[in-house]
């Protein structure tokens, strides 16, 4: 029987064997196509050009004026964005913003996520979907938003919290990273919950039953089940925020409009924006654009080795 | 069959809309038709630009000169941005409207057309002011299309309730903040922000003073040269004894101050009031208009830079080109059709034109635009824009919060943004002369 079994599926493709097995293997590649044309384009090609036209630099002389003649200069660029003491700032500062915005952030993500899933919490759908709402707002707008609550003489809280005494000042030099922290934290706290949420979904609610049996009460159900058992998507989503840590553009380039206390090379895409769009110098921003890419590889990659050593120690 | 009628009727519409243009072109007398092709065949130029109305004056041209069509495209949000990518893939439009101080930063890409040639002989017919944004190294790159000659506006109704003459100089100007924000506190001369580049180049110019100069084969880099100094201590005074609020511009706290009467006077170009009646339609009729206060020995006002109009790179018919702007920019009709978009024409035609100099009910009656013109005349052609001119900017914005948070004095802040400008400009291989 074993053996007669494959022969009973193998007559239809057998009688043309060779013309539909060769469709057949071609059919993924059909299907990818799309995706790997527009890949190639739009990710690896930039990248290409970008790495190419970071060893070259346009030479000039005199006034400059009619233009100037691009040259190879080997690592020329990479010395000079590394000479940029602003460019180097602007890096601490991600840093320092991201090792407070994203552990309070995940916390919050964590916690709720965590209250949802105790089914302590009624119209669980209504506030699951208020607390995701503001990710569906774009960065900008919510950067606007944020900003206009900032200011003063027209912000409602301003008001409010001074009426009770409290004079504070959103925008002034030590406050205004944390007043950016605000912004991105309410607008990314909501899809990080729903990750973790969902994660928690997958835990089979047997554990459940088996601790509750054991005596455990909810919170140390939820500390010492829940929590080791979605690990995987809370360190998914702290890798996802520190890249979007490093890739900070919108809010700052939005609140800047309002406050001159965020400089022009904030951080580090501010710095490139800086170089390309008002400097004109291609070369040198493709530089930065690459140690941009490096230091958020290397971050990436450390931080995976970290979490999965610590996953094997843990079995 | 509803939706079809409508077509129709706005077809019929614009027929009769584009012959009345015609018509009125026509017997207007003007010289617009003389222009053909130099090989006799007609061409036609695409046109991007951003001033209210264009499409208009474009159909206008278009009715009148069968042999040079213009193709109009407005430009909004950044489309500015494209423009170079656009010439450098040799897919730019024709004529191009940009402000005055992005042209050398084009043209050391050899991004825009010498139209010299061509535009040589219209200096006469614009403000000296004008014409010195658009001349670098004796070649003409651009025709100057609308400009902001300085005008003080004032609350009539403070200074009038405090008893306080409007200042004509700077140094009755800090007499006049001291006493304003003596008889109430609350009351500020004006505002100091940061994030507003355009007072200082105002103020600097208006002083004959300039960032960049050329000299032979070298720029000149004089962000903190004596003029710049002058205007530095100044404000130094004003940000020192508090007589100046401090807020960043266009924000909705900056117009919150302005509508609560904190700020008394707004030192700021021709184009400046259509913004203010927008955003403070509230206060018409209590501000006036004087004439900026003047440095000692001079007459001067000053001047923020204004939008030019280039031929890119790469155009076939540069000579075509340069003949609509030179209508659109110089001539009676084309700068009446600017006037009515709501902009402050850079050429003398312009500036005479009956439909600027009208009296506004905002200012009072006074007629705003007979004192922006009065101070056009008397602006210094010393200002050159320089390559850098966007980083420095962004320098002068950094450097001048820190001054703002009183972390540097302007002085400071001048030399911080010199040095930054000096060796931007030798980072892109250009010979620096400090």
């Amino acid at each position: 029987m074993t053996s007669a079994s494959p022969a009973t599926v193998a007559p239809r493709p057998g009688r043309s064997r060779g013309r539909l097995s060769g469709g057949l293997r071609a059919a993924p590649y059909v299907f990818i196509a799309p995706f790997v044309a527009l890949f190639v384009v739009f990710l690896v090609l930039p990248i290409v050009i970008a790495v190419y036209k970071s060893f070259f630099a346009v030479q000039r002389s005199g006034l400059g004026f009619g233009g100037g003649e691009e040259a190879f200069v080997g690592l020329d660029n990479y010395v000079q964005a590394f000479g940029n003491s602003e460019f180097l700032r602007s890096f601490g500062r991600v840093l320092l913003f991201g090792a407070v915005q994203v552990p309070v952030m995940l916390l919050i993500a964590l916690a709720l996520a965590l209250l949802f899933d105790s089914a302590m919490v009624r119209g669980k759908k209504f506030f699951q979907l208020s607390v995701f709402l503001p990710y569906a707002v774009p960065s900008v707008v919510a950067a606007l938003i944020w900003g206009f609550l900032y200011q003063p003489k027209v912000s409602p809280i301003v008001e409010l919290l001074r009426g009770m005494g409290v004079d504070p000042q959103f925008l002034a030099p030590g406050t205004v990273m944390w007043s950016l922290v605000n912004v991105v934290i309410w607008s990314v706290t909501g899809v990080n919950m729903i990750i973790i949420f969902s994660s928690l979904q997958t835990v089979p609610r047997e554990m459940y039953e088996a601790a509750r049996i054991d005596g455990a009460n909810e919170l140390r159900l939820a500390l010492q089940i829940k929590v080791p058992m979605i690990m995987p998507a809370v360190l998914l989503t702290t890798l996802f925020s520190i890249i979007g840590t490093l890739q900070l553009f919108n809010e700052p380039m939005t609140l800047r409009s309002i406050t001159s206390n965020i400089s022009g090379s904030y951080t580090p895409n501010m710095a490139i924006y800086q170089t390309t769009t008002l400097g004109g110098n291609l070369n040198l921003g493709s530089a930065m654009a690459v140690l941009l890419g490096i230091a958020t590889m290397v971050l990436s990659i450390v931080l995976s080795a970290a979490s999965n050593r610590k996953k094997g120690g843990a079995r | 069959m509803a939706s079809g009628n409508k077509k129709r009727l706005f077809a019929a519409a614009a027929t009769v809309g584009v012959l009345s243009l015609a018509v009125t072109a026509c017997s207007g007398g003007g010289d617009g038709g003389s222009g053909s092709g130099s090989d006799g065949e007609p061409v036609t130029l695409e046109f991007w630009g951003w001033v209210p109305g264009l499409e208009d004056t474009v159909a206008e041209w278009n009715a009148a000169n069968p042999d040079i069509q213009i193709d109009f495209f407005r430009m909004t949000g950044d489309d500015g941005d494209k423009i170079p990518a656009a010439i450098d893939a040799g897919t730019a439009p024709d004529i191009v409207q940009m402000s005055s101080h992005s042209l050398p930063g084009h043209i050391v890409n050899d991004r825009l057309t010498d139209i010299t040639e061509y535009a040589g002989d219209l200096e006469d017919q614009f403000t000296p002011s004008s014409w010195g944004t658009v001349v670098f190294d004796s070649a003409v790159y651009a025709v100057p299309q609308d400009s902001g000659p300085s005008g003080l506006l004032y609350r009539t109704d403070l200074f009038q309730q405090y008893g306080i003459d409007v200042p004509t100089t700077w140094d009755e100007y800090l007499d006049a903040a001291r006493a304003l924000h003596a008889a109430d506190p609350d009351v500020y001369i004006a505002q100091f922000s940061p994030n507003e580049a355009g007072f200082w180049i105002q103020s600097v110019w208006q002083n004959s003073g300039s960032w960049y100069g050329i000299d032979g084969d070298s720029w000149q880099v004089t962000v903190n040269d004596d003029a710049s100094m002058a205007v530095a201590d100044v404000w130094q005074t004003l940000l020192d004894e508090d007589l100046v609020k401090v807020v960043e511009m266009w924000t909705p706290e900056y117009w919150a101050e302005v509508n609560d009467g904190t700020i008394a006077t707004i030192n700021y170009g021709a184009w400046f009031p259509a913004l203010l009646k927008e955003s403070a339609a509230d206060l018409s009729g209590q501000w006036g208009i004087a004439p900026t206060p003047t440095f000692s020995g001079s007459d001067a006002a000053g001047e923020s830079g204004g939008s030019v109009n280039v031929v890119p790179r790469g155009t076939e018919h540069v000579e075509q080109a340069v003949e609509f702007i030179s209508w659109l920019n110089a001539s009676e009709e084309g700068t009446t059709h600017l006037i009515d978009g709501g902009v402050f024409p850079s050429a003398y035609v312009g500036q005479e034109n009956s439909n600027l100099l009208v009296e506004d009910e905002y200012f009072g009656g006074a007629v705003a635009n007979q004192t922006f013109a009065d101070a056009a005349a008397t602006v210094p052609d010393s200002w050159v824009d320089g390559p850098t001119f966007d980083l420095t900017q962004d320098a002068l914005k950094d450097a001048f919060a820190q001054v703002a948070n009183g972390r540097l004095t302007f002085a400071e802040a001048l030399d911080q943004v010199q040095a930054k400008t000096v060796k931007d400009l030798k980072d892109m291989g250009l010979e620096v002369r400090e």
